[in-house]
């Protein structure tokens, strides 16, 4: 079962307003949000209409220097098989440090000693899954002072040590071009694009000359423009709207997904 | 727009994880701190790569919730941007999870829950303490009224 067409991030707030989207060919859920044992009823409908279900962490750590737990590794697993998904995803963050939670995704530094790190627990991970890992580039307000690598060259390093998969993140490519100065165009140049299992695009908002990936707002020309970029690159598998909170009409959703589908369509 | 509530019925937990696990905490998360001798390959090389990495992601993490500096090289600025965001985010989920402590918080939610991070000695334990203590906070500036008095026994039926 392979990603394709346009996807929807699933929330409970938005359960029925998800299923009653047209035109949404695959959906993603927090992990951490569902027991694999007791799937809510809405993701049940969806599986029940053959729509894959992508469990998305956001707590394992990958980035970090902790081990991995082996409890979130087990429940990305279950909701894996619970969901009968095609792959799970996680990003390249870490979440916690020194015995205390950072309630966030915070960038990894991009030097090649953190990179030895990272790949253990990539491998530690793929050891665990029982499906492909895809793993997704983050948005950063800050960097690392040490920084050797751009995101882009420290993923495909990732990519060709472990064989993980990529989940690039259109707007998180924007965020780090506006707050680092990391060009978005150059990262899809040098990511291996052979190894994209889907993409993620979300809205967000500028304060004091920075982007904030807020995921509460339509998704920016300047976004699409990279996801037209994206798409002229490679064949693409799907792309999935992100939005979590202060959610809009159903018809502003659906308006969302066209204009994606619209970006897409430009590429060729 | 969807009804609200609906369907968000068995097997979902808004804004708390599953294994009840802090989202943010003083204690550890499982398991000790490796050393280089438990890794498959690279040995005490990435043994000790590793620890670098956490001591200096601790720091990193310290300056950003537990009221440490900034450490050696980065910038202070968007450090202070990040720490502000990361208050934010704890507060869109508060109020999700609570609205009647947002609402009782009204239209000064973002410049109440800010003060009362800034009072915290240390980060709260997971969303749902966060709530707790933020609603604790209102309710000594007079801001939320009082929990209503239980009976007695109801302690007995507490977690």
């Amino acid at each position: 079962m392979e990603l394709r067409g346009l996807g929807i991030g699933w929330r409970a707030e938005i359960d029925l307003t998800v299923e009653r989207l047209p035109g949404v060919d695959f959906v993603e859920v927090v992990a951490e949000h569902i027991r694999p044992a007791r799937l809510p009823e809405s993701l049940r409908v969806l599986r029940a209409r053959g729509v894959p279900v992508v469990p998305h962490g956001v707590s394992l750590g990958v980035g970090g220097a902790d081990p991995l737990s082996p409890a979130r590794l087990a429940h990305l697993a279950e909701c894996a098989r619970a969901l009968g998904s095609p792959l799970v995803s996680e990003h390249l963050a870490f979440v916690r440090a020194g015995g205390v939670e950072a309630g966030h995704l915070l960038p990894v530094p991009r030097t090649r000693e953190a990179l030895d790190v990272v790949t253990e627990n990539v491998r530690r991970a793929q050891d665990a899954l029982p499906v492909p890992l895809a793993l997704e580039n983050v948005a950063a307000l800050f960097g690392w002072p040490d920084d050797e690598l751009t995101d882009a060259q420290f993923l495909a390093e990732l990519v060709e040590r472990t064989g993980v998969l990529l989940l690039v993140d259109v707007a998180n490519l924007y965020t780090n071009q506006v707050n680092l100065g990391l060009s978005a165009v150059e990262a899809l140049d040098r990511l291996p694009l052979s190894k994209l299992a889907y993409v993620h695009v979300a809205g967000g908002e500028e304060h004091g000359g920075l982007w904030h990936d807020t995921h509460t707002a339509p998704v920016p020309d300047a976004v699409l423009d990279i996801l037209t970029e994206l798409c002229a690159r490679t064949t693409p598998p799907g792309v999935l709207l992100e939005w979590d909170d202060a959610y809009p009409s159903d018809a502003a959703l659906e308006t969302e997904l066209s204009r994606i589908a619209a970006a897409i369509r430009r590429s060729s | 727009m969807t009804e609200v509530g609906a369907g968000a019925g068995s097997g979902v937990l808004v804004g708390g994880e599953v294994d009840d696990g802090p989202l943010f905490g003083a204690r550890r998360d499982e398991g000790v701190l490796m050393s280089g001798h438990q890794l498959d390959d690279g040995g005490r090389a990435a043994g000790e790569a590793r620890r670098r990495l956490g001591e200096r992601q601790g720091a990193v993490v310290a300056a950003l919730v537990g009221g440490g500096g900034v450490p050696e090289g980065f910038d202070a600025g968007r450090l202070r941007v990040q720490a502000r965001s990361l208050v934010a985010k704890r507060r869109s989920v508060v109020a999700r999870s609570r609205p009647e402590v947002a609402a009782a918080a009204g239209e000064e939610l973002a410049v109440l829950f800010a003060a009362y991070a800034a009072e915290r000695a240390e980060p709260p334990s997971g969303y749902r303490a966060d709530a707790d203590d933020f609603a604790e906070w209102l309710r000594r500036q007079g801001r939320l009224p009082a929990a209503r008095r239980s009976p007695w026994w109801s302690r007995l039926l507490r977690r």
